[in-house]
């Protein structure tokens, strides 16, 4: 049964390899069946092997020591499913989408290999494994990155490499000592490194520690590794960009819990400088990205500002290392998730339909185009934190479990910066909703009228709409389990 | 097998070369088969030798006393060997088919193959005296090769190549003076043969001549501050930047530090030394100083050119570690960087054969026209940035875990350095890929009508190599115990 960790992650990555190699299809239909089927099925196997436990499986031997390993624990599961959501539902956005730029067959290519690389990362069952799946989750991420061909995308693309090798390395400098010192390189809560190592190279560790997280956070655009994402996020594709900045970011969220959780340990960071600087630079990511995104004209680049922010909620709720916090970040990672694509879909729809980039063009855009903006609104306010949305929940646990931590001066200064985050959140998000659907009187927006996307773009909108609020609403199965796996990440007695 | 066939294997390539330009042929095709058939044969002898190790040595000539020119087959040259032996049939394959746009094709097929010779000289030496013999003429059987299209440029390329190669040739000799009267046995032997009591008198001067030869024999090895003449080469043939100035002679002169370090010094006295920090900090300057100038450069060669020289460091840095993990890495890199280098320099060659453009802004596009080439090229520069899965990495990791095992504080700044080093590569080869494959959107595809991928003949090596570069990523524990085994002495 073990083998079916496998067929996820490498029957995408095989047909869309495949795909690449194939001569063109004939007819663009070929094409969108091809795409469908394989991601209809990769999703079908993702969630056959979430719901089936079966053992790990060891692929082959990549050094003497360690095996590239696969396995599926809570984490994971939980990762890939969301993955997997998001993956299938953008893809058929793309359908429609991508009947406006080039290279189709490159696209849909590259976009099948990506799935199965984010899943082999989800699936990743040791250190090796993950840093295997992280750097090729950067390298065949970047043609999508690339796509247009634009010299603004080839700029971007080569800043994103730059950034995302730089922070691949300085992880891989601290994977280096972790396989040196530890005992094991499979997951373990509470970590790996015996006390004995860690007392005796304090210094080094906390360094490594250091090192790791900056270099991971690098993927989920923590200051001051940040500057690719503004970049490259916006210059992709419509729904390249929903599923870059909704999930692949999530990746580097991904590998921060896995090392600073399971490989070196929250009881040898709790209180050190390193748990310091992090939260410090989580919570000034926090607020800059707001900043940012507020002052940003142009609605994908103020999209991806956004998700700088965003993710640095997490990777707060994840440096303050206590259950209700971790349990908000890790509600936050879906929750981010599903808001963050569904926002970027809504953008592209509106690119694709009216070739509006601009958020001052989209004045009376409402008329048109109700359910598509409904549809941004209603995510808007998950993202904003108002009930009865996802994003109310994530940030209620992140706050409060910040604010139980004790810890000195972060505890209440994590929140108060959270909030007027928040507020931020509102101001670059609404005027949309505001200025869409009450453009002012007598002003002329039939340009807009009988703009409506087809089903096809709009049903993936609506269930993302209706997954935020259904979390929103209907939360407890979640965070409970969640919290469950909190505790258990924490190493704390239940 | 009789140790008398490790001379045959060494003198084999010379009286063939020496035959090609005497024989009238009809055809080109028949100079092929003839060269290609030479030296797959002696490859196949090389193998053999290789399976069937011959336990003594051979002793060409005794001068006098414990002076003799020698062969022998030890594990580090059974390493060397095997990989000189692999490359050098495909390699003339590809030359084979790239030179027909070049001129006096058989005094440089004469000169190829003795250099094929003269390298398995040096990986079968058995003592300093014959290895420095090969390694003097190494330098001059490849000066025609450099100097070989006549250009002004190539003739100070050439002229550069010799002052630095006999410079280096010359310290290097210091080193040999020394080693052949303080040893106690002028054989190579692991751990060291000089004689300890000597060592411990006149432990300074015994450091500073080994720095002296290190940065001698460092030449060739393009060790900073003598690396200019690497670069500067490229204006020789391709197959002669990719198999020489990328494995046979630059690779020679990393294993002769290694002989000099680990079977002349000696490791143990060398390490924790202020000799070990001098040159382990001269070889980080390099890895840096290579990938940073190798990001700089916009000519194809004279990039991957630096990527060497860069890469070559990675080798030395394994070696200066000093211990037998720090030189099992390095075996390990100076394989499977060949592979990587050579499939990259066979990929600019084709491109350069094909198309006639030398420099990187101009290969816009070229993916499309060379599918085939450019996969191979996008896997070599994979394996280069060390992308798990890949050869690359397993020799990094490799390198990394003996530098962190060795407890050297400097050797964890080097595990630093090889990590910039990775990025950069990861920039320098990875911006030739972009650019291949995604040219500006309002790229017209006319201009590069006309690109093709090369015949079977390049094509063939190439897939050999990224075969190999795969395999030996994905199987690579065989190779690295191999090599652990050559460094701990028991193989």
């Amino acid at each position: 049964m073990e083998h079916c960790l496998l067929l996820p992650v490498f029957f995408p990555i095989l047909a869309g390899v495949l795909l690449l190699l194939k001569r063109d299809f004939k007819e663009r239909r070929s094409l969108l069946v091809y795409t469908g089927a394989v991601l209809v099925l990769g999703g079908a196997f993702a969630f056959f092997a979430v719901m089936v436990p079966a053992d790990g499986v060891t692929l082959f031997y990549l050094t003497k020591e360690f095996p590239i390993f696969f396995e599926l624990d809570t984490l994971g599961r939980f990762f890939s499913v969301t993955v997997t959501l998001v993956w299938v539902l953008a893809g058929f956005f793309s359908f429609e989408y991508m009947k406006h730029e080039k290279n189709e067959k490159r696209y849909y290519g590259v976009y099948l290999i990506v799935f199965g690389v984010l899943l082999g990362l989800d699936f990743a069952g040791n250190l090796i494994t993950l840093y295997l799946f992280y750097e090729l989750m950067t390298l065949t991420s970047l043609p999508l990155v690339l796509h247009t061909q634009s010299r603004e995308a080839v700029m971007a693309g080569l800043r994103y490499l730059f950034f995302s090798f730089a922070g691949a390395y300085m992880a891989l400098f601290g994977i280096y000592f972790i396989c040196h010192f530890g005992t094991t390189l499979r997951f373990t809560a509470g970590g790996v490194i015996p006390a004995g190592a860690l007392a005796e190279h304090k210094t080094l560790f906390l360094v490594v520690a250091f090192l790791m997280i900056l270099g991971f956070g690098v993927k989920a655009g923590m200051f001051p590794l940040h500057a690719w994402l503004p970049a490259a996020h916006p210059v992709a594709p419509g729904p390249a960009s929903a599923a870059l900045s909704g999930v692949i970011v999530k990746g580097g969220v991904l590998a921060v819990i896995r090392v600073v959780y399971q490989m070196i340990g929250v009881d040898f960071l709790r209180g050190t400088w390193v748990q310091t600087v992090w939260m410090t630079l989580a919570l000034i990511t926090v607020f800059m990205g707001s900043m940012l995104a507020f002052g940003e004209p142009a609605l994908k680049k103020r999209l991806a500002y956004s998700t700088v922010s965003q993710l640095s909620y997490i990777l707060f709720g994840l440096s303050v290392m206590q259950g209700e916090a971790v349990t908000g970040a890790l509600l936050h990672v879906a929750a981010h998730a599903f808001i963050k694509v569904a926002l970027f879909l809504c953008a592209a729809a509106i690119i694709y339909r009216t070739g509006c980039t601009r958020v001052d063009e989209l004045r009376g855009i409402g008329r048109g185009m109700p359910v598509t903006l409904w549809c941004y609104t209603i995510v808007s306010l998950g993202l904003i934190g108002i009930p009865p949305a996802s994003g109310f929940v994530s940030k209620w646990l992140l706050a409060s479990g910040s604010l139980a931590s004790g810890i000195p001066v972060f505890s209440w200064l994590g929140p108060a910066v959270l909030l007027v985050s928040a507020l931020l959140t509102a101001g670059y998000l609404l005027p949309v909703t505001m200025k869409g659907f009450f453009p002012g009187e007598g002003y002329d927006a039939s340009r807009f009228t009988g703009k409506e996307p087809p089903l096809i773009m709009l049903v993936p909108l609506l269930v993302f709409a209706a997954l935020t609020v259904l979390i929103g609403l209907l939360p407890n199965g979640l965070t409970d389990s969640l919290y469950t796996y909190a505790v258990h990440l924490l190493t704390l007695e239940v | 097998m009789n140790a008398f066939y490790l001379f045959l294997a060494v003198l084999v390539p010379f009286v063939g070369g020496a035959l090609n330009p005497l024989i009238p042929w009809k055809k080109r095709r028949h100079m092929l088969w003839y060269l290609e058939g030479l030296v797959t044969l002696n490859s196949v002898l090389v193998w053999m030798l290789l399976l069937h190790r011959p336990l003594e040595k051979f002793t060409l000539v005794n001068f006098t006393g414990n002076l003799a020119i020698a062969f022998q087959l030890d594990g580090l040259g059974t390493v060397f060997a095997g990989l000189i032996s692999f490359l050098w049939p495909l390699a003339t394959l590809y030359a084979f088919e790239y030179m027909t746009k070049e001129k006096h094709e058989k005094t440089f097929f004469m000169f190829y193959t003795f250099t094929y010779g003269v390298t398995l000289g040096i990986a079968l030496a058995d003592n300093f005296l014959t290895m420095y013999c090969f390694y003097e003429m190494l330098t001059l059987v490849t000066l025609p090769l450099v100097m070989h299209t006549l250009t002004r440029e190539a003739i100070l390329a050439s002229r550069k190549y010799l002052y630095y190669s006999i410079g280096g040739a010359a310290f290097a000799f210091i080193g040999m003076i020394f080693v052949i009267t303080y040893g106690e046995t002028s054989d190579f032997l692991l751990g060291g043969v000089m004689n300890a009591a000597k060592l411990s008198e006149g432990r300074n001067l015994f450091l500073l001549i080994y720095v002296f030869s290190f940065f001698g024999f460092g030449v060739k090895a393009a060790v900073c501050p003598f690396n200019s003449w690497l670069p500067q080469a490229g204006v020789a043939p391709t197959p002669v930047t990719a198999l020489l100035h990328a494995v046979a002679v630059v690779k020679s002169g990393a294993f002769a530090i290694m002989r000099l370090t680990f079977y002349c010094f000696g490791a143990d006295f060398l390490r924790g030394t202020w000799a070990q920090y001098l040159v382990m900090g001269a070889v980080l300057v390099t890895i840096l100083y290579g990938s940073s100038m190798a990001l700089k450069e916009t000519h194809l060669k004279r990039r991957l050119a630096y990527s060497t020289v860069s890469n070559l460091s990675y080798i030395l840095f394994g070696v200066t570690v000093m211990t037998p993990a720090g030189f099992a890495a390095g075996i390990c890199h100076m394989v499977f960087h060949a592979f990587m280098k050579i499939c990259s320099f066979f990929c600019a060659g084709a491109v350069m054969h094909q198309s006639e453009r030398h420099y990187i802004h101009q290969l816009d596009g070229f993916a499309r026209q060379m599918p085939k080439v450019f996969a191979v090229f996008t896997a070599a520069s994979f394996a280069l940035m060390g992308v798990p899965g890949l050869c690359g990495f397993v020799s990094k990791w490799n390198l990394a875990d003996a530098a962190i095992a060795s407890g050297n504080v400097m050797a964890y700044a080097g595990v630093g350095a090889l990590l910039v080093s990775a990025l950069l590569t990861a920039m320098y080869m990875l911006g030739i890929v972009v650019r291949a494959y995604f040219p500006k959107a309002d790229f017209d595809y006319g201009t590069v009508a006309d690109v093709r991928d090369p015949n079977w003949m390049m094509l063939a090596p190439l897939l050999v190599f990224v075969v190999c570069i795969v395999g030996f990523g994905v199987c690579s524990v065989p190779f690295t115990e191999l090599f652990a085994a050559v460094a701990r002495g028991g193989f």
